[in-house]
């Protein structure tokens, strides 16, 4: 049974904040501004991206609720009714409330009913898994249609105040993201018959290597021990007063994505999976510009790169959104960009985590 | 970018080798002492530890190189000069290794007298054995392997030793002064490559050989902690 995503939608909350808007909105830690902001944004080449909290920090959105209006988006534009909808996978790095899963509080706020559901959690490549485990629901003939929604509300993380919470200065790992993740939320609806001009599913596989690296990218651990968790402390304010909420991105590990990254697109060739000559289309979810050149020139190193021409991504206008930010990639290349039946695209979802790298390989199809 | 161009099975060669080279790094992630050295809980007595059990790697890999040089005829005199002058830079690297070793609290005759642990004499066995073959082709997979480490100890290891023992880089020169040429040796590689990579069965010697010094190096690496004494 083949599977095909028929239909997309995203959804970015509030107006587009440039680089220089960033830091009236999050607020000046102590009073300061940045000396990093510069350098950081700089390096990951982003212009433009959104966030669902204003300037007063009131949130102008749920992650649950920004989840909702993709998904919507998404059916807006497909043969399919919220009733007709019989399974959904949501994925999430943070939900609203830590319990229950994400997928039930979207499912609420959707209101889809009697639906088989999935929650994915983790950072970048949670929406792959998400979309993996509908595309292997329906493959089997479980479910004729899935809607598989990725969402992040990251923001909430970069106020001012939940730095100051912290203590005194902040350190380099702790304050990166700030200037890297922002929020917004994409979906896509899977059925296993095709609808007009779609993407047929080739196959879609992961390959994670947690064994072999330490964590790289964290919110749970203070800075300066890797074996406490935030629910040790004996109050969640103690937990926050020692750093242990502040989202961290270890930038000493982060290179190895770009090895890693490579390293599962050698093997995919090797399995006969990807044929790099075959590829039209490559989205790839690299974090930041810097990174996107370190994977094409070691791509062209291996004797397998992939033309300048034929990358397509929309990180320096959208922001990058974490696990949605392929999704939301996905739903603008489809209505925006050329692409002719028989076109071939690779998705590349390198997460850094704790490196787990996932890929998909879709056709452009027309019944 | 590719700044020369590779004959296709070298071409072919070099992708694999990547493959084999993420494979060895992901191999060193889950040695102990490394994962240790990773999380900064590591301290000079194991930076030592470690430097004793180099030694004996350094002081036989200058061996295989000068006998692998020698196993090379003259359809492959071009071969012998550039692997000749590698091993001639190499050859007493063994001794800013011993001042390092001091400098970091060690008795210069501990790391003299220490043996070889039984991960170095599996991969000096292994090479020598591969050395004294005629026109050893593969071993380029060895210096491939062996040529990456340097490149991880310069970038990685040295600064994250420092870190975690507080030092000020005056007893991890060895390791620095490995990164300091590199690019060099890295575009000698290549060019070696090229040149010794021009059949699928020179590819799958290149590779296997590859695959098994990093497999015994990582031996090496997991027996620095190990005891005999015991």
């Amino acid at each position: 049974m083949n599977v095909y995503i028929t239909s997309s939608g995203h959804f970015l909350p509030g107006p587009a904040i440039n680089n220089e808007e960033i830091e009236p909105l999050l607020g000046l830690v102590h009073g300061k501004p940045s000396r990093l902001r510069r350098r950081i944004l700089q390096s990951n080449g982003i212009q433009t991206r959104h966030y669902a909290i204003d300037a007063n920090h009131n949130t102008t959105i749920s992650n649950a609720g920004m989840a909702a209006k993709a998904a919507e988006h998404c059916l807006s534009s497909s043969f399919l009714g919220k009733r007709q909808i019989k399974m959904l996978s949501a994925a999430t790095s943070q939900g609203d409330i830590v319990l229950p899963g994400f997928g039930s509080m979207l499912q609420a706020e959707l209101g889809l009913s009697d639906i088989e559901l999935h929650s994915s959690h983790g950072i970048c490549s949670s929406s792959l898994m998400a979309l993996k485990a509908a595309f292997t629901n329906l493959k089997t003939g479980e479910q004729p249609n899935a809607l598989v929604v990725a969402s992040e509300l990251t923001s909430r993380l970069f106020k001012a105040s939940r730095y100051e919470a912290a203590g005194a200065e902040l350190d380099f790992n702790a304050e990166f993201l700030r200037w890297m993740l922002s929020d917004g939320a994409g979906a896509l609806l899977l059925e296993t018959q095709p609808r007009g001009k779609c993407f047929r599913i080739d196959w879609i596989r992961s390959f994670s290597h947690a064994d072999a690296y330490p964590v790289c990218m964290s919110v749970g651990y203070p800075s300066n021990s890797p074996h406490t968790s935030w629910q040790d402390y004996a109050s969640y304010a103690e937990a926050e007063a020692d750093g242990a909420l502040l989202i961290r991105q270890d930038v000493r590990l982060l290179e190895n994505i770009v090895k890693l990254g490579v390293d599962g697109y050698l093997r995919l060739i090797s399995e006969g999976r990807v044929q790099p000559d075959k590829i039209d289309h490559v989205l790839c979810h690299y974090s930041s510009h810097y990174f996107k050149g370190k994977i094409f020139d070691m791509m062209q190193r291996a004797g397998v790169g992939i033309a300048e021409h034929k990358w397509y991504s929309n990180l320096y206008s959208r922001g990058n959104t974490g696990c949605a930010s392929i999704f939301i990639m996905l739903d603008e290349f489809r209505t925006s960009q050329a692409h002719q039946v028989g076109d071939t695209i690779l998705c590349m979802v390198p997460e850094s985590g704790r490196f787990n790298n996932a890929y998909m390989q879709l056709t452009v199809v027309e019944p | 970018m590719t700044e020369h161009v590779l004959n296709p099975h070298s071409q072919q060669c070099l992708q694999a080798l990547m493959r084999v080279w993420f494979d060895f790094e992901r191999q060193l992630g889950r040695v102990p002492l490394l994962q240790r050295l990773e999380r900064g809980q590591f301290s000079k007595a194991d930076y030592c530890q470690l430097l004793l059990n180099w030694r004996q790697q350094v002081i036989e890999g200058s061996r295989w190189i000068s006998r692998c040089a020698s196993s090379f005829d003259r359809d492959y005199s071009d071969v012998r000069s550039t692997i000749i002058g590698h091993a001639r830079e190499e050859h007493r690297d063994y001794e800013m290794l011993e001042r390092d070793y001091v400098a970091a609290g060690g008795n210069l005759a501990d790391i003299q007298t220490a043996p070889r642990n039984i991960g170095t004499e599996a991969l000096h066995g292994f090479l020598m054995y591969r050395a004294s073959q005629p026109n050893p082709v593969d071993l380029v997979g060895a210096m491939w392997i062996i040529e990456g480490l340097g490149q991880k100890m310069a970038d990685n290891w040295a600064a994250q030793i420092d870190r975690a023992t507080g030092g000020d880089g005056s007893y991890t020169r060895f390791m620095r002064y490995h990164g300091a040429n590199d690019d060099n040796h890295m575009q000698k590689l290549y060019q070696l490559l090229n040149r010794l990579c021009q059949s699928p069965a020179q590819l799958s010697a290149i590779v296997r050989t590859a695959r098994v010094t990093a497999k015994l190096y990582c031996l090496q690496l997991e027996e620095t902690e190990h005891d005999y004494s015991e």
